[in-house]
């Protein structure tokens, strides 16, 4: 029996191995004059730097609740900060007066598609197996999810 | 989702197979056959409800943005540290909340204990600053922020009517029309934008890696002017990558006393003017250097009227592994009439370096240098020289508070050499 439960945990952090190494993809409103995006300008959208899609619409950040894999992949790779870091970074910016406010919580995926849907300007990640029909899913560097050297993985 | 569930059946098979293959007893053999015969009837149950889930799964209606005010599903309990929201996120509700104002408050404090061998200083506590943080989106692109301090006064209960026991004063008080990236308008009393800490770092103890700015910038102090009041036009670009950022400002400067900006009103006719820019380089993430001018008459009590020009350079680089800050000034004081030019020099270098075997705990050290002349008329009897030296620790003992503890060395002209002994608990809230 102890064999068994050796090996049933083997297998389940190989299967957390392979679910963390899949791709996070940046979805956005359909609003959102942009399809593709460098890395470069979406790291100045997840920072609060880039406000504005265009003058008139602007950008609302919306961030996975602490301890989801797309937000460890998200703060690994595009702020490079730990989860105090990242704290401290919007507090910061909040009270250097850069924006009113950090960006808002959500609690599951489905939460992060359906407000994307529903709020102009709206942009997130979530895992890239998990994006229903229908939202607009942005290009970084000209790769897709899907696409090899995709840089949010 | 059913590609996982696939891998974790076949897996479980797999190793079900593998451990029927050792050698057990009759009985074993059929507790595990009765046991595999469970796990899978649960597979089966376990592929049913996902297939069911992902047939449910059809593209949806857009919700309708008046029923977002409550959350779309109800999310699970979040994890305290996302209920704890402070300005890093908040709750989703406030995402669909389009009434304004809608008022955030926050705050920041620091208590504490300083030891000097300076002569006439006693060893204490001293309460540092209550600062309260308010920012209220008034529409989608007018912003109002504002920062109120109270900080302990040393004469409080003395005089006829006697002194309060703290200080209130409006820190920074700004109106902001947000056009775009590229143009923001404000008006209000500002920290002056001539130095990186005086505008990244405010009145933010916890925010800063030190227990306290360096002393060409400190609150109350006179070598730059810390506060402006008057109207702002700042703005981003991204000048191939480079991402220039800028800020011009016009104002009244300083008032009759050095230290203090013309809330009230401008003491001459001649407006204090400013144009800073610094650049955030794509390829070098965590890298900024900038520059500021600054320019001003001043007709401060007791000393001569003179034109001041303040130019300042600054180097940063932003993360923690290591942190660096660097900033330069050169106060130039120009006396009409006479010809006489002075120019006063500081600046000052930190260094700091989150360990990575204890994120909590960031080692740093500091120098800085300030030097006036003593032919310079407007400076002069502030004593203003200081070469100094500061070592110390940070601890961040929670996420949202930290212990410093400090030991500098000060070297002021015509006074003793100083060592002081500093540890400070600041935090937000």
């Amino acid at each position: 029996m102890r064999t068994l439960t050796v090996k049933l945990i083997a297998l389940l952090l190989l299967i957390a191995g392979l679910a963390s190494a899949a791709p996070v993809a940046i979805i956005v409103s359909n609003d959102v004059p942009v399809d593709d995006l460098s890395f470069a300008e979406v790291r100045k959208v997840f920072l609060g730097e880039r406000q504005f899609w265009n003058p008139k619409l602007r950008v609302v950040l919306l961030m996975r609740a602490p301890v989801a894999p797309e937000r460890d992949v998200v703060l690994r790779s595009i702020y490079q900060m730990s989860e105090a870091q990242f704290r401290q970074y919007w507090i910061s910016k909040v009270f250097r007066a850069d924006v009113s406010a950090g960006p808002k919580i959500v609690y599951s995926t489905e939460m992060a598609n359906d407000l994307v849907t529903a709020i102009p300007g709206a942009i997130a990640f979530v895992d890239a197996a998990q994006i229903p029909k229908g939202l607009k899913v942005l290009k970084i560097d000209g790769k897709l999810p899907g696409d090899k050297s995709y840089p949010l993985r | 989702m059913h590609r996982l569930t696939t891998l974790f059946s076949a897996g479980l098979l797999l190793s079900l197979a593998a451990h029927a293959q050792s050698p057990t007893s009759g009985s074993d053999v059929a507790r595990q056959n009765d046991l595999i015969q469970q796990l899978l009837r649960r597979i089966d149950q376990l592929e049913s409800r996902v297939t069911e889930l992902e047939s449910s799964r059809a593209p949806k209606a857009p919700v309708p943005t008046e029923a977002l005010v409550t959350p779309p599903s109800p999310p699970p309990a979040p994890a305290p540290s996302a209920v704890a929201t402070h300005d890093h996120g908040t709750p989703i509700t406030e995402t669909v909340n389009t009434t304004f104002p809608n008022l955030k408050l926050s705050g920041f404090g620091d208590i504490n204990y300083t030891a000097s061998d300076r002569p006439g200083t006693h060893a204490g506590f001293n309460e540092g600053q209550f600062i309260l943080h308010f920012s209220s989106a008034l529409s989608q692109k007018v912003t109002y922020f504002g920062e109120l301090s109270l900080t302990a006064r040393t004469d409080a209960g003395t005089g006829t009517t006697p002194a309060p026991g703290f200080n209130p004063e409006v820190e920074r008080s700004i109106i902001r029309y947000d056009q775009s990236d590229h143009l923001k308008i404000s008006f209000g009393r500002y920290h002056t934008p001539v130095s990186y800490w005086n505008t990244e770092f405010h009145h933010g103890s916890w925010l800063q890696t030190t227990a306290s700015r360096p002393e060409m910038i400190q609150f109350g102090g006179s070598f730059i002017p810390v506060h402006f009041v008057g109207a702002l036009a700042e703005g981003s670009f991204n000048a191939g990558g480079l991402n220039l950022n800028y800020n011009l400002g016009l104002g009244n400067g300083r008032s009759s006393v050095l230290s203090r900006s013309g809330d009230f009103g401008d003491i001459n006719n001649n407006k204090a003017w400013l144009a800073t820019v610094f650049i955030k380089p794509d390829k070098l993430y965590g890298l900024q250097v900038g520059g500021s001018v600054y320019r001003d008459k001043l007709n401060a009590t007791g000393r001569p009227e003179a034109q001041e020009r303040i130019t300042s350079a600054h180097v940063v680089w932003h993360k923690e592994n290591p942190e660096f800050i660097a900033e330069f000034f050169n106060i130039n004081h120009k006396l009409p009439g006479t010809g006489r030019v002075t120019n006063n020099q500081a600046w000052y270098a930190q260094v700091a370096y989150r360990l990575p075997m204890a994120m909590s705990l960031k080692p740093y050290y500091r120098y800085e240098y300030i030097h006036t002349p003593r032919a310079d008329a407007i400076f002069s009897g502030l004593n203003l020289g200081l070469s100094s030296s500061t070592l110390g620790m940070r601890w961040d003992f929670s996420s949202y508070a930290a212990f410093k503890l400090e030991y500098r060395y000060q070297e002021r002209p015509g006074l003793p050499n100083t060592n002081v002994a500093w540890a400070q608990t600041s935090f937000t809230f």
